[in-house]
């Protein structure tokens, strides 16, 4: 026997009852691997990984800014809910250190859609 | 704790910025507020044209055309109190909509349950519920139209295949994108593969058939290998297979990849490609919905129509129809490319105008040239010319400007773009993609071409514009598939338009626009020189020379015009002509 609607229903309430209250979606369509987003990635999920934080570092699609690639939205309590573009390795570690730890913005990286 | 996020506004406004940030943050120092607000300069706002735009959050305040005399007002109501100065704010009204990109970049697209978590396979199980012909019926409510190009109506597909007799019916997804400069389908199979399976299976549904396919161009590996999970996924859950969510409909989907041809995209060499025959078109009727793949009835849908399907089941057809425009329903994406600003994809409802997707959305032309045109519709479309960008977005309504809406690349070209180059680079395109199969896409193609190609170089005579005409229409009218009929467009829509800039080629041996390289010269000035040598030291050709003493001079025997050293000179010494 597949699986229901009763079991999607079920899935749904399930994955909005575990959200995450801190997340970071890294975008990784073509657009952003082509332009780095795999390092980024690493970075930011080893960073979580090394300082115990309680985020979830999330591999996405592409949400359509192309040229401001790899693109990092980060949601995380006691800071405004930002995106990040043309990030970098380095500015991977400003965005764990600056604004996940310190709750402060990073400068010049940040695009708004 | 407040945040003040400064645009830094590339170039022209820069010592204005500088200025209006140093004296932001020494006014919160003087009155004690350092901590209380942070200031930074960020890279987009997403307001343009405005002076010094800055936002002010958590409350998300705008605030355009800023001035140093401001910042006492927006440190005391908005910084202090977190009250809005009316004065000063901007009203940004969010013009893109996202219906096919719902998910793209919200979810994991590898994982089944982030898609279940946003109602996924949902739309499905309602349509399982309603039975084919109400899935129809709500299909024709939603009034959705094909994606892919031509614009035909979804539903009248589906029941044009459900209507043809026959046990086996097929029904497949055409993913091989191939227009220059369009990347939308790719976007959507990466970024949310299963809500194309979802349409997928909901179109399959609906015509009465119980088998699936993909045909996916192989250029797309990531595209490939995130479909192919999901469908994984989606057989390990049961989602496809036999009792589809305890219902008695049973459904498969196999991918079959497309090996770089631009003319798989048509129909029916995209079911000749998919049977393992060469991609070769053959004329219609018999439509593939009546005959189609092994000779059954099939309906082919494009990615992005598919993905629209799962939404019109979740909210209703009718809903879906009211977003848009008569004749034109939903939302359509866009890839915004050229000499754009912010160059990416774009979603926005039909019945927007071309000049809120290049400017607002956009962002507007890149480096503050000024526009000339944008290209639609890929090399079966044409260019739109600034005067008539406050046309509302439909298929209708491009049609009539000479262009179409088509899968929805949108090139921006600036002054620096030249019209022949831009009708000579699409006619090439299509003539390297030809199958060769009917003579006049074959034989027109390649010998629109080479007038092209004269005229680029200064070698055009007289009649060669009554020539294009002549070859383009013949084209339209006698070429097997939507391939050669549709190559001229690019051709004819500049000569349409920018008729005076072929002429200035033909006659006056001169390209306003400084593209062609034979119809072009450089020189140097040598007032303006500054003898950087920055001109020499990128010449491709060796034909700089010179020293800090005498200053550079171009060889024009050497010089392939190629125009490096005028892109790169900072001071404006190097002449075109």
């Amino acid at each position: 026997m597949g699986i229901t609607q009763q079991d999607l229903l079920q899935l749904k309430e399930k994955s909005l009852k575990d959200a995450p209250k801190n997340w970071i979606r890294v975008g990784y369509s073509t657009c952003g691997v082509a332009a780095g987003a795999d390092v980024v990635y690493k970075v930011l999920a080893e960073e979580v990984a090394a300082r115990g934080l309680s985020v979830e570092v999330k591999k996405c699609g592409c949400v359509g800014l192309c040229s401001a690639e790899p693109l990092v939205e980060v949601n995380v309590e006691g800071a405004p809910h930002v995106f990040y573009g043309k990030v970098n390795k380095e500015v991977a570690h400003k965005i764990m250190e600056e604004h996940v730890c310190q709750k402060k913005l990073v400068e010049n990286h940040i695009f708004e859609m | 704790m407040k945040q003040i996020l400064i645009q830094d506004t590339n170039g022209n406004l820069r010592k204005e910025l500088r200025d209006f940030h140093i004296a932001l943050t020494s006014q919160l120092r003087e009155r004690g507020l350092s901590e209380a607000a942070q200031v930074l300069t960020v890279a987009d706002i997403g307001i343009y044209q405005k002076g010094i735009v800055a936002k002010i959050l958590p409350e998300g305040f705008i605030y355009g055309s800023l001035q140093i005399k401001d910042i006492a007002e927006i440190i005391e109501k908005t910084v202090q109190k977190g009250e809005k100065v009316q004065a000063l704010a901007i009203d940004r009204k969010n013009k893109q909509m996202r219906i096919v990109l719902r998910n793209c970049g919200r979810i994991n697209p590898e994982s089944f349950e982030d898609y279940a978590g946003c109602d996924g396979y949902q739309g499905l199980a309602k349509a399982l519920e309603m039975g084919p012909e109400k899935v129809i019926e709500e299909m024709k409510k939603a009034g959705l139209r094909g994606r892919g190009g031509a614009g035909f109506p979804t539903w009248m597909k589906w029941n044009i295949t459900r209507g043809v007799a026959g046990a086996v019916k097929y029904i497949i997804c055409n993913g091989d994108e191939g227009d220059p400069g369009a990347y939308m389908d790719r976007s959507v199979l990466e970024g949310d593969p299963h809500s194309v399976i979802e349409g997928l299976m909901i179109g399959g549904l609906a015509i009465g058939a119980n088998q699936g396919f993909f045909y996916i161009r192989a250029e797309y590996p990531l595209a490939i290998e995130r479909i192919q999970k999901a469908l994984n996924e989606c057989y390990v859950r049961g989602i496809l297979g036999k009792n589809i969510l305890g219902s008695n409909f049973n459904f498969d989907i196999e991918i079959r990849l497309g090996a770089g041809a631009f003319v798989c995209g048509e129909e029916t060499a995209l079911i000749a490609s998919v049977e393992g025959l060469r991609g070769y078109p053959r004329p219609r009727p018999p439509f593939p919905s009546v005959k189609g793949l092994w000779g059954n009835p099939t309906a082919i849908n494009n990615v992005e129509t598919l993905a629209s399907v799962p939404y019109i089941f979740l909210h209703g057809g009718e809903a879906f129809g009211k977003i848009g425009v008569e004749g034109s329903t939903g939302t359509k994406v866009f890839a915004l490319t050229g000499k754009v600003r912010n160059s990416g994809l774009v979603e926005v409802p039909m019945g927007i105008t071309l000049r809120e997707v290049v400017f607002d959305i956009g962002g507007g032309v890149l480096n503050n040239q000024s526009i000339k045109a944008i290209q639609t519709g890929g090399p079966s479309g044409g260019v739109i010319p600034e005067q008539f960008f406050d046309t509302p977005i439909g298929y209708e309504s491009l049609q009539k400007l000479g262009s179409i809406m088509g899968s929805g690349g949108m090139i921006v070209l600036d002054v620096n773009d030249c019209m022949v180059d831009i009708s000579k680079f699409y006619l090439g395109f299509c003539v390297d993609e030809s199958c060769g199969k009917c003579a006049p896409c074959r034989i027109g193609g390649t010998q629109m071409l080479e007038i092209l190609k004269r005229i680029s170089e200064g070698k055009g005579v007289d009649d060669d514009l009554k020539k294009l005409n002549e070859i383009a229409m013949a084209m339209q009218k006698a070429s097997l598939c939507g391939l050669g009929q549709t190559a001229p467009n690019p051709v004819l829509s500049t000569l349409k338009y920018f008729e005076a800039e072929y002429k200035a080629h033909v006659v006056d041996r001169k390209c306003p626009a400084g593209k062609c390289a034979s119809l072009t010269s450089y020189s140097i000035t040598k007032e303006k020189c500054t003898a950087c040598g920055m001109c020499a030291r990128v010449c491709p050709a060796d034909a700089i020379t010179g020293n800090r003493a005498d200053k550079y001079v171009i060889n024009a025997e050497k010089c392939i015009s190629c125009g490096q050293c005028y892109e790169v000179c900072k001071f404006a010494s190097v002449l075109r002509q």
